[in-house]
């Protein structure tokens, strides 16, 4: 990531401006729940609303850095457990994504992530129904749970994840690299491949098309 | 939650709607989210019913005139669309993530002279003509069942008890019971 000296971090619980672990309000905000204190942003990032953190549960100090020039639009959702943290790269664009993290996720400077999209670093409910039937009646919410088995999620520089697409828990997308629109992410990506389909699979790379990394 | 009035409220609303009356809701079933009964045509006497304990949080029902949806009790539904037609019948304790989409129909004709039709059946203009029917054919989901984020379960679609169906599937045919399904179309990968 660039030098970030001299950069301004916004943050309740750094800049002493405001309460300590107050929330803040986004100008123009139409939600009222305000930015986590646990979120920090770098210089000219941008979050378009605190809707973003209606999921938010990360006790993790900070929980989420945004890069410089990084944001996140309508309709992304920071679904972090109490101990999920998410650096965001310079330059990075989340485009109405759903994290859904307990452990750490990495989204690398200039990654694009577009609309629709579900990372998750884990599964939250027991893969057998007996498991899953004990939690349904507990009343506990499986949404909520933390992951019994986190595995962590890492997200390459100038990756470009399509439309709608769901990256699965363990998964490393490498630098570079395109996820067709739709794919399904149960493997490593390679740095500069481009990958499509459910599961998805290489269908080419990337300096194919006479670019270079 | 209290037992005799179960949520109706709707947290961060931008919408007035309320819950359908045709809708009912046993005790503590949430429904959170604004948009929820936005599509919500259904009149006849308990058309929709969910049981006891549910919470559907950000989840959108779209039910059409004669549809029946069933949803039984301790689900979770989370941003997901469950679009009905004909009848849904979802079991006790069914997870379903976000993005997910539940359809029993085809909503429009496979016939491209009568889908001229009912992309005009479905225009806002005055005078448009009566649309044609689409296929409909009943989805049922067992007890037990998780649909992961982004999963798509077709109509005519069974999904056996305690099946896992993986984000981001297409299910396009019947599930065993205690199968872990992926990919499109979903196929067994597994069986617990």
């Amino acid at each position: 990531m660039a030098d970030r000296s001299g950069d301004v971090a916004v943050s309740a619980s750094r800049s002493g401006s405001d309460a300590s672990g107050a929330r803040r309000r986004i100008d123009g905000d139409w939600c009222d729940l305000g930015l986590p204190p646990n979120v920090l942003l770098a210089r000219g990032a941008h979050v378009e609303t605190s809707y973003s953190f209606h999921r938010f549960r990360s006790r993790r100090d900070p929980a989420i850095t945004f890069g410089r020039g990084a944001s996140a639009y309508l309709g992304t959702t920071f679904d972090l457990g109490p101990r999920g943290s998410v650096t965001i790269g310079d330059y990075a664009m989340l485009n109405a994504a759903q994290l859904s993290i307990d452990g750490h996720l990495e989204i690398g400077d200039h990654a694009l992530v577009s609309w629709g999209v579900v990372v998750m670093d884990g599964y939250r409910v027991p893969f057998t129904p007996e498991g899953r039937r004990r939690l349904g009646e507990t009343g506990r919410d499986p949404f909520t749970a933390e992951a019994a088995d986190v595995r962590p999620v890492s997200i390459g520089a100038a990756v470009w994840i399509g439309f709608g697409c769901t990256i699965l828990p363990g998964v490393s997308i490498g630098e570079g690299a395109v996820v067709a629109a739709r794919s399904v992410v149960a493997e490593d990506v390679p740095a500069g491949c481009v990958v499509a389909g459910n599961p998805a699979g290489i269908v080419r790379r990337v300096a194919d098309a006479g670019v270079g990394l | 939650m209290s037992e005799v009035s179960p949520a109706r409220e709707v947290d961060h609303r931008w919408s007035e709607d309320e819950v359908p009356p045709s809708v009912t809701l046993g005790a503590g079933v949430a429904v959170i989210g604004a948009k929820a009964f936005a599509r919500y045509f259904a009149t006849a006497p308990g058309a929709m019913t969910v049981g006891e304990g549910s919470v559907m949080d950000g989840a959108r029902f779209s039910v059409g005139p004669r549809a029946r949806l069933r949803v039984g009790r301790r689900c979770r539904f989370s941003d997901a669309v469950v679009l009905v037609e004909e009848l849904v019948t979802i079991g006790d304790r069914v997870y379903i993530g976000w993005g997910a989409t539940i359809a029993d129909a085809d909503f429009h004709p496979l016939d491209p002279t009568l889908r001229r039709i009912d992309a005009e059946g479905c225009s806002p203009l005055d005078g448009a003509p009566t649309r044609p029917a689409a296929a409909t054919a009943p989805v049922r989901i067992g007890n037990d069942v998780w649909i992961g984020p982004n999963a798509t379960v077709l109509k005519g679609v069974r999904i056996g008890a305690g099946a896992f169906v993986e984000p981001g599937s297409v299910v396009t045919c019947d599930i065993p019971a205690r199968a872990r399904v992926m990919g499109n179309p979903a196929r067994v990968t597994e069986r617990f």
